[in-house]
């Protein structure tokens, strides 16, 4: 029975794959995966390195210090620059190794994400010139490690709309903060439809849609953007700084005022679409990673204490549509926003995060 | 040199459209007597703040509103609008409030508490950065998103 539910969460969370361009639609997102583990993604790690010169290899291994842990943004790498080993600057063998890497780390729904993210920056090439670093090529694998080897670790994989942050051997598992963002919201590519993502706004939409009837779920005030998301400081007549982590740690909602109306208020039929949303993010990460803090999540109890709301409209189609999910310990938000590249259209910021693990809770606190 | 001055009008440029959602900043400037403080609020965040809260004043009484100062054990400063103008920064457009803040008698002008929600009343990611001048040098001291609303302020030193 277990086995089945797990099944029909991942059903759910990885429906409606889109039609894909020819470059990415060899994933297929459905397709079963075994749990790999800190170890695969070592050893897959180790036949990349052999093919790197000493100045990739320096910039993929790098020191595991707070610093460098929170350098993830929202912005593109022409606002916030980041570090590690750019993806655009690999050979093919030292492509393929990386998305070895990339496959041991992520199930089949968390690299099609990948692909699909990279994939819009580069639709967006021919219609911004700026140097803003829209550029499929603008994202970065890093490897951040202490002194000891047997320390804790973290796998960074990012660049303008993603940030996957995953700890190894930390205080807690750590998949997140995990960031997912996608401008345009759906674009063609060769003839075939892309949307990132698809499967988070689809259940999240179908959530808030569910929930809209009962007042409560709807949160008080306006969204421009995800509540908890990176620092952006600009002091006027000064260049803006920040635009990385450094609201850590964060304060979150307590009590029951505004957060929304709680899990164990809801119907059997809205319960599961709280489940599928929160498995669309969860099950981005290799299940090794990130499997024990869906099962957390959707622990009975922890679900009954999870607020959901939203804001704006529940189909997600207007500027300004929020869904958020607020348990014991998962933190997930999807917003509406207006697009940048192409200011006429709208585009999505999307953060999960989790109350006690970020980073494995090997940031401080 | 040109070219890097283009490149870092470009990153300001980038900076700014690549950010839609700009947050508030209070600079303030501790004299003996006073605080001179210049609050910068973005007019897309402030619209729909006010949009929430239509009393159709002007914004010198909008703010005064939303806007306070007490010394730590509650008294209140005396707050005055000198002057609103608009200005343009990183390409958005803002709304420029120079204040004067004036401690009760036999109060520091060096620490208070700064009770705001100008924009945090409504919009929920917002932020208001509080950062001190020193010269040429600026000192972040602190923020303040919904719900909180208070912030203890003390010059840098």
């Amino acid at each position: 029975m277990r086995t089945l539910v797990a099944l029909l969460i991942f059903v759910a969370a990885c429906a409606a794959i889109p039609a894909q361009s020819k470059s990415i639609s060899t994933i297929n997102c459905r397709a079963p995966k075994s749990p790999s583990g800190a170890r695969d993604i070592a050893v897959a790690l180790d036949k990349l390195r052999p093919l790197l010169n000493d100045k990739q290899r320096a910039t993929l291994d790098r020191p595991l210090t707070d610093a460098a842990a929170i350098q993830w943004s929202n912005l593109p790498i022409g606002v916030v620059p980041r570090d590690g080993l750019r993806l655009g600057d690999l050979d093919a063998k030292q492509a393929q190794a990386a998305h070895d890497v990339f496959r041991a780390a992520l199930s089949a729904c968390g690299f099609l994400m990948l692909a699909q993210v990279r994939a819009a920056d580069d639709y967006l090439v021919p219609f911004d010139k700026r140097p803003i670093g829209w550029h499929g090529g603008n994202y970065y694998l890093s490897v951040l490690r202490d002194s000891s080897s047997k320390g804790p670790w973290i796998l960074q994989i990012g660049g303008h709309h993603l940030a996957y942050n995953f700890t190894f051997k930390g205080q807690e598992a750590g998949a997140t903060p995990m960031f997912l963002g996608s401008e345009p919201i759906r674009f063609e590519v060769q003839g075939g439809m892309v949307e990132p993502l698809q499967a988070q706004s689809e259940a999240m939409s179908r959530l808030a849609t569910a929930i809209a009837p009962q007042a409560k779920a709807r949160l008080s005030g306006t969204f421009t953007d995800v509540v908890k998301g990176v620092v952006v400081t600009g002091e006027p007549g000064k260049q803006m700084t920040g635009g990385t982590d450094t609201g850590f740690p964060h304060s979150y909602p307590t009590g029951d005022t505004d957060r929304g109306i709680r899990v164990s208020a809801l119907t059997p039929e809205q319960r599961a679409l709280v489940q599928a949303a929160i498995a669309t993010y969860t099950q981005l990460p290799d299940t090794a990673v990130s499997g024990a803090l869906q099962a957390t999540y959707l622990a009975p109890e922890a679900l009954d204490q999870t607020f959901v709301g939203f804001a704006g409209s529940p189909d997600l189609s207007t500027m300004g549509s929020y869904v958020r999910i607020d348990g014991p310990r998962v933190w997930i938000e999807l917003v509406v926003q207006r697009a940048i590249a192409l200011p006429d259209q709208l585009h999505y910021h999307s953060l999960w995060r989790d109350k006690q693990s970020d980073y494995g809770g090997e940031v401080r606190r | 040199m040109r070219a890097a001055l283009m490149l870092f009008l470009g990153l300001l440029a980038g900076a700014a459209y690549a950010h839609p959602a700009p947050n508030s900043t209070l600079r303030l400037e501790f004299r003996a007597d006073a605080v001179h403080a210049e609050y910068w609020v973005p007019v897309s965040e402030l619209a729909f703040a006010r949009a929430a809260d239509p009393a159709g004043e002007g914004f010198p009484a909008y703010l005064l509103r939303h806007f306070a100062v007490e010394t730590p054990d509650g008294k209140a400063w005396r707050v005055s609008v000198e002057r609103v103008r608009e200005a343009d920064y990183l390409e958005h457009a803002f709304v420029v409030a120079e204040i004067r803040l004036i401690p009760p008698a036999g109060a520091t002008s060096s620490e208070f508490v700064l009770v705001d929600d100008t924009v945090t009343h409504e919009v929920r990611n917002h932020v208001l950065y509080v950062v001190a001048r020193l010269g040429e040098r600026a000192e972040m001291l602190g923020a303040l998103q919904y719900p909180a609303k208070r912030l203890a302020v003390a010059a840098a030193r």
